[in-house]
């Protein structure tokens, strides 16, 4: 993605990290994944629709949770008396190991599942998925204590996501017909981004020159990322989706200047920098 | 000293690309380097006439790419000044004659025969001919007119000069740059009706190599078959000796970009 070559760098760990105690730590984190809802136990109707509608592929090994809270149960799993001795009564479970190896076809990476009942749970342990616990998932696997499942979902994920996301920096001037995208984070440009050419971050855009091209942070829906430009002049600014053109023209205070444009609900707003 | 390959691109047509070609060439032979001026501009060959070597052309850059002749008989020796030689590009194939192993063979073959300097003349466009002059690049000339939508594709083409050039690909020392702005017109300028040498550097910011007057004389050169670098005593000429020497890191201040009133003696018998 993009023509220039840029480097990766790493943020350093956590924001304290000045007393280091030990190897490691663990730590509570929140990450934000995709989630594959499922509205169906079919397995074939199942495997269909997602050959019609994500065959196409185009992920990059992402980690997704799948969650089972959607899928319509038959009403007599609500019968409490029926205990373990009837659980083969119960709804025909979820055909777990056929969804994992859907997911992992289509370089999707399962880590988790969600709402799932205990029987699904038992077998999403065995295929190594952790069980990410929310509400509807504690409310129908009760017997897991909420404790533990959360202990195995932290484990689970900071294996796969080590650091935070990291920050692209490019320090070459991006041209016309250039494009760099920062997945997953945040973009730092130290030189020029010049009409024509494009910076694209999931996080926030940072350009330490002056801001000619196309701006878009927030490219999967972070409505908290921010374009910040040491000289605004973009022809495009976009913030998860909210975008504006240079059609009409910026305003007088930000133009050619310091500035940072954020998201006000529906709303950019640009914003003077005083350094 | 090694062989040194220039090239001469711009993005845009029509901008002085291959009058550039010519004097910049012509000027480093006048100062005693060995040099070849190439045209990649297969199917639209240009420099050959503005050289004034149309009638000589026998082979060209693609039979030797195709290794259908030898190198030497397709080398074309200047008539007036020594040490400069052409290579025409072939008027009657078209770009994706250019394979790249064969251009690589042939630039190999000039370093053989210890040529200082080699210039490459690009097409217009970004497209195949345009990659494959710059391929193999270490310097650039990038020249630009005093007008947006010029100086919008020579961004492009100095985007690709770091990301597409043999140097960038294998992460070598990057491509020289230098800008070259042709059909400066600074009465023009200060009508407004043209970009200055500072919009244009704050657009781009690339080190500039040097300024070239609007001037018939080009246009009287190129008629003529004459590299304009040889119109004794026209500002063009001036001009791109000045790129010459700056070139060979010679110190020279820009000349030529004040707009001038004309004075008595012009208003009374005529601008020349």
């Amino acid at each position: 993605m993009g023509e220039s070559k840029a480097e990766f760098t790493r943020e350093s760990g956590g924001r304290r990290s000045a007393s280091r105690t030990g190897a490691f730590e663990l730590k509570s984190r929140r990450f934000s994944l995709l989630g594959l809802v499922l509205h169906s136990a079919d397995m074939a109707e199942l495997a269909a629709d997602w050959a019609e509608r994500a065959g196409a592929g185009g992920f990059e090994h992402e980690p997704v949770v799948i969650d089972l809270s959607g899928v319509p149960r038959a009403a007599a799993v609500s019968a409490a008396e029926g205990q373990a001795p009837l659980a083969l009564d119960g709804p025909a479970p979820v055909d777990l190991r056929a969804i994992v190896a859907l997911l992992r076809a289509s370089q999707l990476q399962p880590v988790a599942v969600t709402g799932a009942t205990a029987e699904e749970l038992a077998l999403a342990h065995e295929l190594g998925l952790a069980d990410a616990a929310d509400e509807p998932a504690a409310e129908r696997a009760a017997a897991a204590p909420a404790e533990v499942v959360r202990e195995v979902v932290v484990e689970k994920i900071v294996e796969k996501h080590a650091a935070p996301a990291p920050t692209l920096v490019v320090d070459k001037p991006l041209r016309s017909g250039q494009r760099v995208y920062a997945k997953g984070g945040d973009l730092v440009v130290l030189a020029l981004v010049n009409h024509g050419a494009e910076v694209i971050a999931d996080g926030s855009v940072h350009v330490y020159a002056p801001l000619r091209g196309k701006a878009i942070a927030g490219a999967r829906g972070d409505t908290s990322a921010r374009i910040y430009a040491h000289s605004l002049e973009a022809e495009l600014l976009a913030i998860a989706g909210i975008y504006r053109t240079t059609e009409n023209p910026l305003p007088a205070d930000v133009a050619g200047k310091p500035a940072q444009v954020l998201l006000d609900g529906e709303k950019l707003l640009m914003q003077p920098l005083a350094f | 000293m090694t062989t040194k390959i220039v090239v001469v691109t711009s993005g845009k047509g029509g901008v002085g690309k291959t009058t550039t070609s010519a004097s910049f060439a012509t000027g480093l032979a006048m100062r005693g380097f060995k040099t070849c001026v190439i045209d990649f501009d297969v199917g639209l060959r240009n420099l050959d006439l503005i050289m004034g070597v149309e009638r000589r052309v026998v082979y060209d850059l693609i039979n030797v790419v195709n290794d259908e002749i030898k190198l030497t008989q397709a080398l074309i020796k200047d008539k007036q000044i020594d040490k400069l030689y052409i290579l025409a590009a072939s008027q009657t194939r078209d770009k994706d004659a250019l394979k790249q192993e064969g251009v690589e063979r042939v630039l190999g073959e000039l370093k053989e025969m210890e040529f200082d300097f080699i210039i490459c003349d690009s097409p217009a466009g970004i497209e195949t001919g345009a990659l494959m002059a710059m391929h193999y690049a270490d310097e650039a000339l990038v020249v630009t007119n005093p007008e947006v939508s010029s100086v919008r594709d020579s961004d492009r083409i100095l985007g690709m000069l770091s990301s597409k050039t043999k140097r960038a690909i294998e992460g070598g020392e990057p491509v020289k740059e230098h800008l070259l702005i042709t059909r400066y017109n600074p009465n023009r300028v200060e009508g407004g009706q043209m970009l200055s040498l500072d919009d244009i550097h704050e657009i781009l910011r690339t080190p500039l190599i040097g300024v070239i007057p609007e001037s018939d004389s080009v246009l009287q050169a190129s008629n003529q078959g004459l590299p304009a670098i040889h119109m004794q005593g026209s500002d063009v000429a001036e001009a791109y000796k000045d790129v010459v020497a700056r070139f060979l890191g010679e110190d020279k201040p820009m000349r030529f970009t004040e707009a001038v009133k004309p004075g008595w003696f012009k208003r009374v018998f005529g601008a020349k």
